[in-house]
């Protein structure tokens, strides 16, 4: 039993023969903030992927919550608990309105198969949406978003399952110095208001971040480093 | 004759209720042909038809039984097969297209075999429907139907975010394959009910209008089914009014249709 929120125990894991997890050690407690830099292709987007039970391990263990994770019903179920912002703006050629986008969020949270999404589901993504400040545009269609106002949807949508794990992979990239700062204050706030909240940020922009962070750590060779302050 | 009196025969009866099932059901499937890119993958399935076809008069078949036999083994394989080989569906498409095209024209040419009554495969009706190829369309179209009611959230987020819904845990690749497996069939079928040149009709345009004009998803369902339905069974009966060729009226009605939606709304 483990108090921590999340620790990787010499965990390696990697693409067919590119290792890219390379007996990686690291525990974060509950209610950290914790900021990942690293070069590019240094493997912090797979670390996520690891996390969330996309990759499987070829060697180590991963245990969330004093959980071990094992097979894909431990994901499963962890992921319940798991908010995730993914590097980059993707998003397809589907109408769909920023509302409904961000309510899908909480899809095997809240709702799934059985259980359709309830007039509550609705209320929940509006109420997100407002803390991200986009009330306005909640019936506008997705498709018609820009990068930075699509990024912030992203953020609603992992929020929308108050997660108790939120990934948040370089989050900063298409938003402008005002809306960066908009989304640190957010942060900010999310940490006041959640306290158990454990956030693992990606970023190249660490000057910004740095104030918020409680440690910093640099992906390299494979396995996390802790490097304090900011290099 | 009068449009009532065509509709006392059986066989005009079969056939309109086969444009409004074709219509409503088969226009969903238009859907995921646009936001998964296939406009390839059908033309990859109805070349592979036409392999199907040429090996089943090669071994003494009627030649839309090889074709059947050869959409439904295409269309099974294809969704695994390219993320099997890590390739986009739009490629395994190609390759299909080109491999299966070639060996067909070795067939006719080494086995002897009649090409103008392969290429018959291509000019499908809806007047020369079977009992058979009835009720066919009908499981299909009532298992598109099911699909996309059961799966409604699943489809949507695969479709709307595919990426996001595998950390959801949302099962990606069987609803994709499930999807990909069906359009393959509905090709098929089509090629039967309109002749593969005017699949497009039935599959394409009336999903295509809706994805330009709808606001929502939901939307985007009903309008899909609506237009499809309005442009099947409106081309079908312009048709008997005015003794045109069922299939083209359908085509040009859909035309028409995504005309309008085009200039309602322009981007
Ligand atoms: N799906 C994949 N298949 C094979 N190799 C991959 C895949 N995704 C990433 N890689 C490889 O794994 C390594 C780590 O990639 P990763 O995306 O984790 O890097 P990163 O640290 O997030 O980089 P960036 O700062 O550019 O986002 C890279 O060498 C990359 O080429
Ligand atoms: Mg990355």
């Amino acid at each position: 039993m483990s108090d921590f929120a999340l620790e990787l125990q010499q965990v390696c894991a990697g693409y067919g023969e590119n290792p890219v997890i390379n007996q990686l050690n690291f525990k974060a407690a509950r209610g950290e903030f914790i900021a990942i830099i690293g070069s590019n292709g240094a493997g912090k987007s797979t670390l996520f992927r690891m996390i969330l039970g996309l990759l499987p391990l070829s060697a180590g263990k991963i245990i969330i919550q004093s959980h071990q994770m094992d097979s894909k019903k431990d994901f499963d179920f962890i992921r319940t608990k798991i908010g995730f912002v993914p590097q980059g703006v993707q998003g397809g050629n589907l109408p769909i309105t920023v509302l409904e986008s961000v309510m899908l969020g909480n899809w095997g949270a809240s709702f799934s198969y059985w259980r359709r999404p309830t007039a509550e589901d609705k209320e929940k993504a509006a109420k997100w949406l407002e803390y991200v400040g986009l009330t306005n545009l909640a019936s506008k269609d997705c498709r018609r978003l820009s990068g930075g106002q699509r990024q912030r949807m992203n953020i609603a949508r992992a929020l929308i399952r108050e997660p108790d794990i939120l990934l948040l992979d370089e989050p900063i990239t298409h938003l402008d110095k005002h809306s960066q700062e908009i989304l640190y204050s957010l942060l900010a706030a999310c940490r006041q208001q959640i306290p158990h909240l454990l956030i693992l940020m990606i970023t190249h922009q660490l000057e910004e971040a740095a104030p918020l962070t409680d440690r910093i750590y640099l992906m390299e060779k494979g396995q996390l480093i802790e490097v304090g302050e900011a290099p | 004759m009068t449009l009532l009196d065509y509709l006392q025969i059986p066989l005009f009866q079969r056939a309109l209720l086969a444009c409004a099932i074709a219509g409503s059901c088969l226009s969903l499937i238009g859907i995921v042909v646009i936001q998964f890119q296939l406009t390839v993958v059908r033309f990859a399935l109805m070349h592979l038809s036409l392999l199907g076809g040429a090996l089943g008069i090669l071994i003494g078949t009627k030649p839309m039984w090889g074709a059947m036999i050869a959409i439904v083994i295409g269309s099974l394989l294809f969704g695994p097969l390219s993320s099997k080989i890590n390739l986009e569906p739009a490629i395994t498409g190609a390759f299909l297209m080109t491999g299966s095209l070639a060996a067909a024209l070795m067939l006719f040419h080494v086995g002897g075999v009649p090409a103008m009554e392969v290429f018959g495969l291509f000019a499908g009706s809806i007047l020369t429907l079977t009992a058979l190829d009835f009720w066919l369309l009908g499981i299909v179209s009532l298992i598109i139907v099911s699909l996309f009611t059961l799966c409604y959230r699943e489809i949507q987020l695969v479709l709307h975010d595919a990426d996001q819904a595998q950390w959801l845990g949302v099962p990606v690749s069987t609803i994709r394959n499930s999807l990909l497996f069906l359009t393959g069939i509905a090709i098929g079928i089509s090629m039967k009910l309109v002749g593969a040149l005017l699949i497009d009709a039935l599959l394409l345009l009336p999903a295509m209008a809706a994805t330009r004009i709808a606001k929502t998803y939901k939307q985007l369902l009903v309008f899909s089914v609506l237009f499809g339905l309005i442009c099947a069974v409106g081309g079908f009966i312009l048709s008997l009014l005015l003794n045109l060729p069922t299939g083209a009226t359908i085509t040009m009605f859909g035309v028409l249709l995504l005309g309008i939606c085009y200039l309602l709304k322009r981007k």
